[in-house]
């Protein structure tokens, strides 16, 4: 699913509020920031839904703090690349690594076998994903959304959970939602929980699929906004997105897949500006990216 | 007519308190075995599977009153006749009445309800379980914490509905000589031997009954709603 129209739009409503969501949040700052080095990592990993490939020895590499974008057309296996990296998706072969430790699998006595529920959880804990249809759970309300994980995987305290929902809130700029159901709110705004239900794990990679392709035009910048906001902070992010305008200004790199492969993992700007193969001109004239404009 | 009324509305009252209780330890037993057999149809056990499709076959095929017959006058007596004591004692509390009837009543809903959570289940989208999942909930925890609690909405109404047939169902209680509103009905027909009015007075009870009872579920689910705006 191609967002084209929809590019670019909400831009100047970002730029019209100028870091509100930044400083409200800003004693955070320092939470997201690691020490360096690769905190995910795959090697040669593949992946077949029967026959078909949707991951074909994909490496890619992302460092802490770093924003990678995701974009390829439909089909070529990002959603699949994702789900595989907190293990929704159990790949075929390959290692996936986040800090160093093997995602699902382990070694036992010289074989790979499938990992324990346990320790996937472990890991799923720390990795937080939004999905494109938000996936907000109904029957809570905002803040029952926010304090769901905390409070029954992490086991923290209840006031602490709230404390914690309330500074995603206000990083999200919903403070006034807190009692709200989410089919009380907009899209937008649920996409904005769903992103603040993932903070309050206090994730140290987050995953994003299409966060904005579900939403109508005119919210599709106020979700962007808060994405900008947690890369700034330098939160580990891979976001697989349409939004090219978002990829070029926000992502450190952008990775091209097609069909099932990574053709391409280049630092943005020159994804940008020297396409390096035909296949990525054409995407990106199908997305018709609008000029720069400054 | 008036007179007769009169005369036996507060036994017909007693008699309407006794099939509810029955309807309702009944009900619970049914919930908590459809709970079960849902949760046992939809897992990945092939064994969990296989039991719960048959328990659900047999006793969705069963009419509840033979089934009835067979636990108050058939298992007791049976475990009593094979001499051992242990399963004797474990099936001593069917020769009470009540007891027989929640048992029958319970386990032959208990089919039905297995079906109505199952299909709740299964219609809260396999999203949630994802997102869920995604926060490092364990599968049963995301069961407990969020697909049972939503499933509890959607299978609400047609829980209401069962209970109301269970409630019409306590009626057959009556042939095992449990004193509820049919049982009262025919006492009364043969001390008076006004068969009409005794049971025409039983079918007002029940109809007024299932009418609030109907209005009571429909409130309830309002409020359970899933939907807020
Ligand atoms: N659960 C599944 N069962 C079978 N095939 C699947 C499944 N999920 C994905 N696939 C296949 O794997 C390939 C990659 O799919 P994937 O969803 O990862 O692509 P995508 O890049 O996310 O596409 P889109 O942009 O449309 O979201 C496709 O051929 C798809 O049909
Ligand atoms: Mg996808």
């Amino acid at each position: 699913m191609l967002a084209g129209p929809s590019l670019g739009q909400g831009r100047e409503e970002t730029r019209s509020k100028p870091g509100t969501l930044l400083s409200a949040a800003a004693e955070q700052t320092t939470r997201y920031e690691g020490s360096g080095g690769p905190l995910l990592q795959l090697i040669d990993v593949s992946k077949y839904f029967g026959k078909t490939p949707a991951l074909s020895d994909v490496n890619l590499t992302v460092n802490r703090g770093e924003t990678v974008a995701i974009v390829g057309p439909s089909g070529s296996g990002k959603t699949t690349l994702l789900r595989c990296i907190n293990f929704l998706v159990p790949y075929d072969s390959g290692r996936i690594l986040v800090n160093g430790r093997l995602v699902g699998y382990r070694e036992q006595q010289g074989n790979t076998v499938r990992d324990t529920g346990h320790n996937v959880n472990e890991i799923r804990k720390r990795i937080g994903m939004v999905f494109q249809q938000f996936n907000l759970f109904p029957h809570r309300t905002v803040l029952g959304n926010l304090i769901e994980g905390p409070l029954y995987v992490l086991r923290i305290t209840r006031s602490e959970a709230v404390t914690r929902a309330q500074a995603a809130l206000e990083l999200i700029g919903l403070m006034d939602k807190v009692e709200a159901y989410p089919d009380q709110l907009s899209g937008g705004q649920q996409q904005r929980v769903a992103i603040a239900r993932a903070l309050c794990m206090e994730p140290e990679l987050m995953l994003f699929d299409e966060v904005t392709s579900a939403l109508d035009p005119e919210l599709v910048g106020e979700v962007l906004s808060v994405m900008r906001q947690l890369a700034r902070k330098g939160m580990t992010m891979v976001v697989v997105t349409h939004e090219m305008e978002f990829a070029r200004d926000v992502a450190d790199r952008v990775v091209f897949m097609e069909a099932s492969k990574i053709v391409t993992d280049q630092p943005a700007s020159d994804f940008f500006e020297r396409p390096s193969t035909p296949r990525i001109g054409a995407f990106l004239s199908r997305l018709s990216l609008p000029r720069n404009s400054d | 007519m008036i007179q007769f009324a009169k005369d036996y509305i507060p036994l017909y009252f007693a008699g309407t308190l006794v099939a509810l209780g029955v309807a309702a330890l009944s009900m619970a037993l049914s919930v908590g075995i459809g709970l079960l057999g849902a949760l046992g149809r939809m897992s990945g056990n092939r064994t969990a599977r296989s039991v719960t499709s048959a328990y659900v076959a047999f006793f969705r095929g069963i009419p509840p009153l033979v089934l009835l017959y067979v636990v108050y006058f058939g298992l007791p007596s049976w475990a009593q006749e094979l001499g051992v004591r242990p399963l004797a004692d474990f099936l001593a509390p069917l020769n009470n009445r009540i007891m027989s009837a929640v048992v029958a009543f319970g386990v032959n809903s208990g089919a039905y309800s297995t079906e109505i959570i199952r299909s709740a289940i299964a219609s809260i989208h396999p999203e949630q379980m994802e997102a869920a999942q995604s926060l490092g909930m364990s599968y049963w925890l995301a069961m407990r914490r969020i697909i049972v609690p939503q499933s509890a909405r959607v299978a609400f109404p047609p829980l209401g509905n069962e209970f109301i047939a269970v409630l019409k169902g306590t009626s057959l209680a009556s042939v095992i000589g449990v004193t509820e509103l049919m049982r009262d009905a025919q006492l009364v027909a043969a001390a008076t031997f006004r068969n009409l009015a005794a049971y025409t007075l039983a079918a007002v009870f029940y109809v007024v009954l299932v009418i609030i009872l109907q209005s009571v579920v429909g409130r309830l689910e309002r409020r359970l709603s899933l939907v807020h705006k």
